[in-house]
């Protein structure tokens, strides 16, 4: 069986220029991700993952190489693939239901409701519709911003370290409603995250990326059913190996 | 000899002293009144000690407001400056704004056009009465466009730095959701940029409020500070020129408690910060 694949990166090398020389953040990324496939991009801080993903999101441009979605070259931002931001993306001047409501405009009215109802319930937020996103806690912003990407149906959702600014227990609650939601919609999903267990948690398979420049070290497939078993050896396994990968000792 | 100070300085110190008993609402009322009590005795005391008999003393200055209420005198040149404040802001608030949202989003016209703002701004709207008298007369016409003069400037700047500290965050965010044109600016620019262009609203009618008393004192025949001009002329009433300038200074307060009530909306709230 030959798995469909919907983002295709193609030898992505991105330069920055700082103080007038060239500084290199990714060299050379290869790599495929199937349709409706979890993957996690892994790596210390400014390795260029998310330069990675902001290229794929259409946001950058690479400075040589290309990425391909469905066979075609990203040439800028497309609501078919959402991004979903670290610091929160979702507007601060409008309602938990005009911010879902944001890729609907197109729509009739009635089909605006039915969509951002069924969202809006799919993440948790039902009787928050019309609070303002200051009175809401991190881990529910972070919920408004994952309805509104939800909203307008994309075939592939990319995410910043989403749950970066968040507690541990909201972190971990909010990773197994992505699970969930993953499962439900079988959208193709990129994140990128620093932290090694949530990347065990989330991803079929981890991306782990070197220092700057940021290149692909190894990729680790993670062959576990959900919902995972956080003290079982397999667990334990990939993570010594991902610990390994990535330089760090394991004993603190 | 009276002794009125003295009472009122008891009055106002047994309200300090109580303060800590005092709910927060009412510390903000009573303790600036408070304070404003002991004002008004060290200018009563300031007056005997000094003997003046040119600057009046409270008293003096209480009955000359009374004349000028009564004289009916005061609303007409109340309503004169409130005339020219308003026109001259709505119409600066009408070109300012959305001047200010296309310039601080287009960079191609920030690069043109930032300039040439910034080297008209400094130039005092005092400087600009010569050529103010020349083109509308004395008159309401020239009031009007000095006061469009001294809001426009803070408005536009104001919107045009607004806009471009729009986080970038929320420039892809629209920029995901392909938000364009006419759109883009109602849906993302206007409200991201509105906290602080309420702001430069706030300090544009606060210098409004100053250049419409300077320009009446020298380039028209109504308003308060034409009143002002016109009592220390007629016969250095200085009473009558301290009690103007308490009212302008009580307007100046309203004016001011009535466009904070622009940050109350939800909409904006979220760009200030609460204390």
């Amino acid at each position: 069986m030959t798995t469909q694949q919907k983002v295709v990166f193609e030898k992505v090398t991105k330069l920055f220029q700082r103080k007038g020389e060239d500084l290199e953040v990714l060299r050379d990324i290869d790599l495929s991700v199937a349709q409706g496939e979890f993957v996690c991009l892994l790596g210390p801080s400014g390795c260029g993952k998310s330069t990675l993903l902001n290229i794929a999101g259409g946001f950058e441009r690479p400075t040589s190489g290309r990425v391909l979605i469905d066979g075609e070259s990203v040439l800028g931002p497309d609501s078919r693939r959402v991004f979903v931001f670290q610091e929160y993306g979702i507007f601060p001047w409008a309602s938990v239901w005009d911010n879902v409501a944001l890729g609907l405009r197109q729509l009739s009215k009635d089909e605006q409701q039915r969509i951002v109802s069924q969202v809006i319930e799919l993440v948790g937020l039902k009787g928050f519709e019309s609070t303002y996103p200051q009175e809401l806690s991190g881990g529910m912003k972070q919920r408004v911003e994952v309805a509104r990407a939800l909203a307008v149906d994309p075939d592939v959702i990319f995410m910043d370290e989403p749950f970066g600014a968040l507690d541990s227990l909201t972190r971990l609650s909010l990773r197994s409603e992505l699970i969930r939601i993953w499962h439900e919609s079988g959208k193709t999903i990129l994140f990128v995250t620093h932290d090694v267990d949530e990347s065990i948690q989330l991803a079929q398979r981890i991306v782990v990326f070197t220092d700057r420049p940021g290149c692909i070290r190894e990729i680790v497939p993670v062959p576990m059913e959900h919902p995972r078993d956080l003290g079982s050896p397999e667990y334990g396994q990939i993570k010594n190996r991902l610990y390994d990968l990535l330089g760090v000792s394991h004993q603190v | 000899m009276n002794y009125w100070p003295l009472y009122v300085s008891l009055m106002a110190l047994a309200v300090v002293g109580t303060a800590r008993w005092q709910s927060a609402r009412q510390q903000s009322v009573l303790l600036p009144m408070a304070i404003s009590c002991f004002l008004v005795v060290l200018w009563e005391l300031a007056c005997r000690w000094t003997q003046s008999r040119i600057f009046p003393t409270p008293g003096q200055t209480w009955a000359g407001l009374l004349e000028l209420i009564e004289s009916n005198r005061l609303w007409g040149d109340i309503a004169a400056s409130l005339f020219r404040v308003t026109w001259g802001f709505v119409l600066a608030v009408a070109v300012g704004i959305p001047l200010g949202l296309v310039v601080g989003w287009s960079t191609r016209t920030f690069r043109a056009l930032n300039p040439i703002i910034q080297g008209l701004r400094p130039i005092s709207p005092i400087a600009w009465i010569p050529i103010a008298i020349l083109w509308f007369g004395i008159g309401d016409g020239a009031g009007i466009f000095l006061i469009f003069l001294s809001s426009f400037f803070p408005i536009t700047v104001g919107t045009m730095a607004a806009v471009r500290n729009i986080s970038l965050v929320h420039q892809r965010s629209a920029m995901n959701f392909g938000l364009s044109g006419l759109e883009l600016f109602r849906r993302v620019v206007l409200p991201a940029a509105l906290p602080q262009i309420i702001t430069s609203l706030r300090i544009a009618l606060g210098v409004a409020w100053l250049v419409i008393v300077a320009a009446e004192m020298v380039g028209m025949d109504s308003g308060l500070g034409y009143l002002i001009n016109d009592a220390r002329n007629a016969g250095s009433r200085y009473d009558l020129v301290v009690a103007t300038m308490l009212v302008i200074g009580m307007i100046g307060i309203v004016l001011d408690l009535l466009i904070r009530r622009l940050e109350r909306f939800d909409e904006v709230r979220w760009g200030y910060a609460t204390r």
